[in-house]
């Protein structure tokens, strides 16, 4: 691609609005986070400002590491899970013909012009034990019991919350794929398998990337999930963190807490994008080899 | 293999719509709690039409959603563009400032956002609501839309520059038409992403621009109201009805567009 | 066709600006009185009242609800907030006060104050109500299935009992949780001595193998589905809904202790809108209005002049909405442990990552 003068006069000019959007409503308030997380806390709520480490060194105690630990688990177990449905679901919409691609991605997205708590009490309901699957069970003689609280309520809805922004970033870039490149693949004779593994997933590898970042990320900020699906005796990082600002009314150690979060969450995407850089640059060599072949 | 992808697709389906038909169904239920069933009434639309509060705070979110979803998709577009197209240096800076606020609870996020603009002077209302959810929402924009790109074939743009095209027709014929499924999945994934936001409105909302989630999640305390599940039930049939009656021939134009490949 | 959905962005686009526009203009023009800006707990201001004062006095009322004291303390704390009265919960009162949120009340400006209950005069927590007038009250308790337990239950110790393992719930609030974890140890629920807290925290860590979760949410729901047996729970709407709706779930005050909780209105410091908020003050402590509280919200009333007003006279002995008069003489106000609070939090920080 020529990257003349012209263009990245241009791509610069592209990129202001966004930053500076980013530098004063994220970076800034990062800033601000950051600072906080030195400062001495007030017992009444807020900060008294001044320099401390107590906070980190609060951290150290091993209850902290021991939410964060459980809760990469669930963050690394909902990326996997939501980034498979994602792919799957993708793929079938990708193939569907192109007139009813638009009303498929739609109606992946309708469910959410619903509230999410009214969504989830009706979740509940439907698991509960006076609800249907609970009754059907029991009509097939099935010895069943409220799946409400449990760990699997958790994992499914937290599927429901993050299925979306796991297929749309997938079937957005399976769209950009060159049609004729299954087709040619088709044609050497690649089964399904095969098909996938050299041409749609490693030509989707941006989208599956971000469909990683976008459900892996934010899981550690759930809070109403665990508590209402999970019977809140396993908190997130979220639910920590939500508890040290209202609650504890302890700005400062949240701010810290948050830094760890967000400093142990950065390291892993970065390697994480290492990693999807070299994979997709190695495919995409082979994909365009296979393909003038 | 592609069957078995298809029933597990559908299946997904069922899983997607399952609490929505309860949700249809509970609307429906005479009862004022939704674990026993009392007869068929119409009882929560009536109140549902009644609550003048409610109804506001829908409007709040609708402008919200719809502002912000804009504003995040075409700021995403814009830098996705230069990122990808361009290959502006600092891609892995801008990457990483981008996905804070996916990575910061939001929690962290919104306090800070609330001394910003309390320091800048703005009060809270429509535009630190609107301001917060760009924020939250740009990273969703800008991946989708940066993925998409990303798969483009860069050798489409430039054999239309071989032909003789100029850049802006390049774009306007060849490189749109092949991005605009990925623009229209940003919008709507950002639009859905604020309208179901509840921590970053908590700090950034003011007087009298509370919004629905807001208000439902306040709502727990004393118990959520079944007109919930009549307005979460109008909401999805409405747009199942401007998708059908109206939507449909205008979005396959959108989507369905695409360079001589199509 | 590229046109056509240009112009229906922009119309769009335009549309919600100038609503936006209108919203910040009106928002703006907050020197007269005619508008009054609430900011408080949802389902504690039936429509009624608000209806019934807007038509009284011509001042348009908007409210907005919060989930937390400390979310709406951090709401005012930014400063410039734009609202006029909060309803802070008892122990948000003092810490309020600290911050200098509040104004104080001026009581010769008020009208209908004697008609208080005496328990909400002089609280503990706002000696001589100086910034705030309670409206709302409620009990922590116990709420339970008869059906599920087999027996009437009568105090904390029935939810560490080994029997309902597994459909036992606890509020999911620190100093909520701590009420049950102190008294059932003979403890005072507002004790501030570290060892008190420390045996506090034992009983928690001791329960939590029993729970089936935490949740401030739905409890009742659960409850009355019998998908909990027992659970620590708020007296109020969502416990009396349960109790109607169940003829075996029943609310009470544990035998070990009670505790209350109120649900104050409070003028903000620096409110435009002065006039306004003590009209609403003078006009929430008229007998007729705050027996609407109990009528729409299932709520008890500050009131002592508002009891015999309540339509459905079993509203008042109901005890998951009025806890009766001689459970009460024990009972305290769950007020803020100052210092202590870090040896709560260090307990409750351990209680949930065990």
């Amino acid at each position: 691609m020529a990257n003349t003068r012209r263009d990245s006069v241009t791509g610069a000019l592209m990129m202001v609005p966004a930053s500076i959007v980013i530098l004063l409503l994220v970076v800034v308030p990062m800033v601000i986070i950051a600072r906080d997380s030195f400062a001495i806390s007030d017992p009444l709520g807020g900060n008294l400002g001044g320099f401390t480490l107590d906070n980190y060194a609060k951290l150290l105690d091993p209850v902290y590491g021991k939410t964060i630990g459980y809760s990469l688990g669930m963050a690394v177990l909902n990326a996997i899970v939501c980034t498979i449905v994602g792919y799957v679901v993708a793929y079938y919409i990708a193939t569907r013909p192109a007139r009813r691609q638009p009303v498929l991605l739609l109606l992946v997205i309708i469910p959410f012009l619903t509230d999410f708590l009214v969504r989830t009490f009706s979740w509940i309901t439907l698991l509960g034990s006076g609800g249907p699957i609970i009754g059907i069970a029991k009509a097939l003689g099935i010895p069943a019991t409220s799946l409400v609280p449990s760990q699997t309520a958790v994992v499914l809805s937290l599927l429901y919350a993050f299925l979306p922004v796991a297929v749309f970033p997938i079937y957005a870039s399976m769209r950009a794929i060159d049609p004729s490149l299954r087709e040619a693949a088709a044609d050497l004779g690649a089964g399904w398998w095969q098909t996938h593994a050299r041409v749609f997933v490693p030509l989707s590898a941006s989208g599956l990337a971000s469909s990683v970042m976008l459900t892996f990320v934010p899981t550690l900020g759930v809070f109403v999930i665990p508590v209402l699906l999970g019977g809140g005796k396993d908190p997130l990082v979220g639910n920590l963190i939500v508890t040290l600002f209202t609650e504890f009314r302890n700005e400062p150690l949240g701010a810290a807490l948050s830094m760890v979060v967000l400093v142990l969450m950065l390291a892993s995407v970065a390697l994480a994008g290492l990693v999807t850089r070299l994979v997709s640059r190695g495919a995409r060599r082979s994909a365009r080899s296979e393909r003038s072949a | 293999m592609d069957r078995v992808v298809a029933w597990f697709s559908r299946l997904i389906f069922v899983f997607l719509y399952l609490p929505i038909v309860a949700l249809v169904v509970y609307s429906l239920n005479a009862s004022e709690v939704s674990y026993r069933w009392e007869g068929v009434s119409l009882r929560w639309y009536v109140e549902l039409f009644a609550d003048r509060l409610l109804l506001e705070t829908l409007r709040t979110s609708l402008i919200v959603g719809l502002v912000s979803a804009l504003l995040a998709t075409a700021l995403g577009f814009l830098s996705s563009t230069a990122l990808v197209r361009f290959r502006v240096k600092g891609r892995g800076v801008f990457l990483g400032a981008i996905l804070i606020p996916l990575i910061v609870p939001e929690i962290v996020l919104g306090v800070s956002l609330l001394t910003v603009f309390s320091t800048a002077g703005i009060p809270t209302g429509f535009v630190t609501l609107i301001l917060g959810h760009t924020v939250i929402t740009l990273p969703l924009a800008t991946l989708v839309q940066m993925g998409a790109m990303s798969s483009l074939d860069p050798s489409l743009p430039e054999a239309a520059a071989d032909l003789g095209a100029g850049a802006w027709t390049t774009f306007r014929r060849v490189t749109f038409p092949l991005l605009r499924p990925a623009v229209l999945a940003a919008f709507l994934l950002s639009f859905a992403t604020s309208f179901g936001n509840i921590v970053i409105s908590t700090f950034t909302s003011g007087v009298g621009t509370t919004t629905l989630p807001l208000r439902i999640y306040s709502q727990l305390k004393s118990g959520l109201t079944p007109e919930l599940n009549a307005l979460g039930t109008l909401l999805v049939l409405l747009t199942l009805a401007i998708i059908l009656v109206v939507g449909v021939g205008q979005l396959r134009r959108i989507l369905a567009g695409g360079p001589a490949s199509q | 066709m590229k046109s056509k959905a240009l112009a229906a962005v922009g119309v769009t686009v335009a549309a919600a600006l100038a609503l936006t526009g209108c919203s910040a203009a009106g928002g703006s023009s907050s020197g007269d009185s005619t508008k009054l800006h609430i900011y408080a707990w949802s389902g504690e201001i039936p429509d009624s009242v608000i209806k019934g004062f807007e038509k009284e006095t011509g001042i348009t009322v908007t409210v907005d609800n919060f989930d937390s004291n400390e979310t709406m303390i951090s709401k005012l704390a930014a400063g410039n907030s734009g609202y006029d009265i909060v309803e802070p919960s008892q122990y948000a009162v003092p810490l309020m006060v600290e911050r200098d949120l509040l104004a104080k009340v001026d009581k010769s400006k008020l009208d209908g104050f004697d008609n208080l209950a005496e328990k909400f005069v002089d609280p503990s927590f706002d000696p001589d109500n100086g910034y705030s007038i309670p409206w709302a009250w409620g009990t922590t308790g116990i709420l339970y299935n008869e059906a599920c337990t087999g027996a009437p239950v009568t105090g904390w110790k029935d939810l560490w009992n080994e029997k309902y393992k597994g459909k036992i719930y606890m509020l999911d609030n620190m100093l909520s949780a701590y009420i049950g974890g102190m008294q059932v140890e003979g403890l005072s629920a507002t004790s501030t001595k570290k060892a008190d807290i420390e045996k506090g925290t034992q009983a928690l860590l001791d329960q939590k193998p029993l729970l089936a979760g935490y949740n401030s949410d739905n409890y009742a729901d659960l409850v009355a589905t019998g998908d909990a047996c027992i659970a620590e729970a708020y007296s109020g709407t969502s416990s009396a809904k349960a109790v109607a709706a169940n003829p075996d779930v029943h609310y009470i005050l544990p035998e070990e202790g009670g505790t209350l909780w109120t649900d104050s209105f409070s003028i903000v410091k620096g409110t435009a809108n002065e006039s306004a908020a003590y009209k609403w003050l003078n006009y929430t402590l008229q007998p007729e209005v705050a027996a609407l509280l109990t009528d729409d919200a299932s709520l008890a009333s500050t009131n002592q002049a508002a009891l015999e007003l309540v339509k459905d006279q079993t509203q008042v002995t109901n005890p998951a909405i009025y806890a009766p008069a001689d459970s009460l003489d024990n009972a305290e106000f769950i007020v803020d442990p100052g210092k202590a609070l870090a040896y709560y939090q260090d307990g409750w920080t351990r209680v949930r990552a065990s």
